[in-house]
């Protein structure tokens, strides 16, 4: 095992050295993704200027659960770049990933070190500046407890949004193809989760609820910090679920994925 | 000695789907696919041993490549058994793969965007290589393989040719007992060809690595191959020399005889006259029924001649005979494992 993450890190860090060959070019990717991706956020905040809150929430606190969503779905994008099956499907299709399987080494750890999109960071940078501005602009009652838990939501988003693209690669392995329908739950699970969810229609919750947990990531826990009165009544734990639910979506989806590997088959050809 | 592939009866079938066609043939087809069941490799038997070096020919879609990706674990047999190297391939994955080497010609092994040296570092973390052997062998096939060039371009930019003697390079490294060579001269030229025949043959004489190599290029086979298998519609049709073979199925050789005199009818017992220029006259004879010395003692018995010349038809034309023709079928020449 530890030799195997040794090797990860090595492949990881061999990779951003590639990718940062370019510096300046690199930088200049970075900076313009922070400001493609936060002007969604501007136009957002002009929108909101003319009606004060949306749903009972300030500019300032939908500042913060969206800071803190795209800050989450950008490390794992990036985390997990070798699962996004954009680019998971073509490797299964091409036949590297049999390669993969040729080499002596555990094949998820493999897998996760087969690509590490480094520019993500701009995706990254754009949920922070939004985050710490609505950090800026709320009068929370901070306790130590809630300073601490701001991480470990941060954390439970990535194994979240990672569980998702874990299942959809290996749903590639069946499908060779990716299926479009698991995008409505990964960015648009990540859109979602950038609003205080009881702004939205009941039938959307409910699916954000029990078929894929997104609200106890951003909404509960976010109705807690924030100390906001929550609209759907949902008793007061469910604040503090959301590391539980990451690291069951992260083992249910690895044990989808083992299954995949293990029921994979190679082409004839 | 043990044998270090054992195949027995092994089988793959796969599914082809047939679609319904139409406007509603996509909403038929969730409901209702019929399929059809290509055997790919129907009940193959045969044995490699230690240090052999076996060529796997056959025409396209033989089986070649179905059986290449059951020995090397990827595909799980329809029935039949299989060890390598006391392994069964799909089985033990991790373990099974540390001392085997694979080269596809179709597709690289090493990391695209990265430079060789970063490749070839990681392969040595990856088959945890010691330091010694690693810089013994990666001195000597950097040698060999004259990839000393390129070593600092990443992947994605070498010719095929280079980054064919990159790959062969990577499936050595770690010293394994037993690589696979799938194509590994397709689409190169004469010059590269040669270099990784000489590499092939290298590895297999000095560190007797068992080899088995799977290809179009008969010229491959018969520069580098002792031993070979022919499989064709997922049957091994021969396992045996090549030499045998081409004895049996070389059919035709060919005598050119340039005569001292005119001669109006140079006749020979045993061969017939297929061109005649001038003094020159071309005959052909069958290896089967007479020896091209009893042949040459005839002709200058007879005749004064004052050059002759002969030839076998070349062994791609042999070799394509045998698939077009079906020679080996039915034929129940070579279907047992030669002595070891």
């Amino acid at each position: 095992m530890r030799r195997s993450l040794s090797l990860l890190f090595r492949l990881l860090r061999i990779q951003i050295r590639s990718q940062l060959q370019y510096p300046t070019s690199f930088i200049l990717e970075v900076i313009g993704n922070t400001v493609v991706m936060g002007s969604f956020f501007v136009v957002f905040a002009l929108t909101l200027s003319r009606f004060e809150n949306i749903g009972g929430w300030t500019l300032g606190e939908v500042a913060f659960i969206w800071g803190i969503t795209e800050f989450s779905f950008g490390m794992m994008d990036m985390v997990f770049s070798g699962f996004d099956y954009d680019a998971f499907g073509p490797m299964v299709r091409k036949g590297q990933f049999d390669q993969l399987l040729l080499r002596p080494v555990n094949i998820t750890l493999q897998v996760l070190g087969s690509r590490f999109v480094l520019r993500n960071l701009g995706k990254i940078m754009e949920g922070l500046i939004i985050f710490l501005y609505g950090l800026s602009q709320i009068e929370a009652h901070w306790t130590v407890f809630k300073v601490l838990y701001i991480p470990i939501l941060s954390i439970s988003q990535v194994l979240f949004f990672g569980s998702l693209f874990i299942i959809g690669a290996t749903t590639t392995f069946w499908t060779m193809e990716r299926l479009e329908i698991l995008n409505i739950f990964t960015y648009g699970g990540s859109e979602i989760m950038s609003y205080p969810m009881h702004i939205f229609p009941r039938a959307i919750r409910l699916v954000f609820t029990f078929l894929v947990p997104a609200i106890f990531l951003s909404y509960f826990p976010t109705v807690f910090i924030l100390g906001k009165t929550d609209p759907l009544n949902a008793p007061e734990f469910t604040a503090f679920l959301a590391p539980f639910v990451g690291i069951a979506m992260l083992l249910i989806a690895l044990r989808f994925w083992r299954f995949g590997v293990r029921n994979y088959q190679s082409t004839g050809s | 000695m043990e044998p270090i592939i054992q195949v027995n009866q092994l089988a793959k079938s796969f599914k082809v789907y047939r679609d319904h066609k139409g406007y509603f043939g996509a909403l038929i087809n969730l409901f209702d696919r019929k399929y059809d069941l290509i055997k790919a490799v129907d009940k193959i038997s045969f044995k490699i041993y230690p240090g052999e070096l076996v060529g796997y020919i056959g025409p396209n879609g033989a089986g070649k490549s179905t059986t290449i990706k059951m020995l090397t674990g990827l595909l799980v047999p329809t029935a039949g058994e299989l060890t390598v190297n006391g392994y069964i391939p799909w089985k033990e994955r991790k373990d099974y793969v540390k001392d085997i080497g694979a080269v596809f010609g179709q597709r690289t092994t090493l990391w695209w965007d990265l430079p060789l040296t970063d490749s070839f570092d990681l392969l040595k973390r990856i088959y945890e290589i010691p330091d010694e052997t690693f810089s013994k062998n990666y001195n000597l096939f950097r040698e060999i393989l004259a990839l000393d060039e390129f070593m600092k371009i990443p992947v994605r930019g070498l010719s095929l040719g280079q980054r064919m003697r990159a790959d062969l390079c990577a499936a050595f490294l770690h010293n394994p007992s037993l690589v696979f060579l799938d194509e590994p001269t397709i689409g190169l030229d004469v010059v590269a060809k040669q270099r990784i025949r000489e590499f092939i043959t290298y590895i297999n004489q000095e560190k007797h690595t068992t080899i088995l190599l799977t290809t179009h290029d008969i010229s491959d086979i018969s520069k580098l191959c002792e031993r070979v298998l022919i499989i064709d519609h997922g049957k091994i049709l021969f396992n045996g020399k090549l030499d045998a073979l081409l004895s049996e199925f070389g059919g035709k050789r060919i005598l050119s005889v340039d005569f001292a005199e005119h001669y109006p009818e140079p006749l020979l017992d045993g061969a017939q006259i297929i061109q005649r220029n001038g003094n020159k006259v071309i005959y052909s004879f069958e290896r089967k029924t007479i020896s091209a010395s009893k042949l040459i003692n005839q002709l200058s018995s007879k005749y004064r001649i004052s050059d002759l010349e002969v030839r076998d038809q070349p062994i791609e034309d042999t070799i394509r005979r045998i698939y077009e023709e079906r020679l080996l079928y039915n034929h129940s020449y070579g279907k047992e494992n030669p002595p070891s």
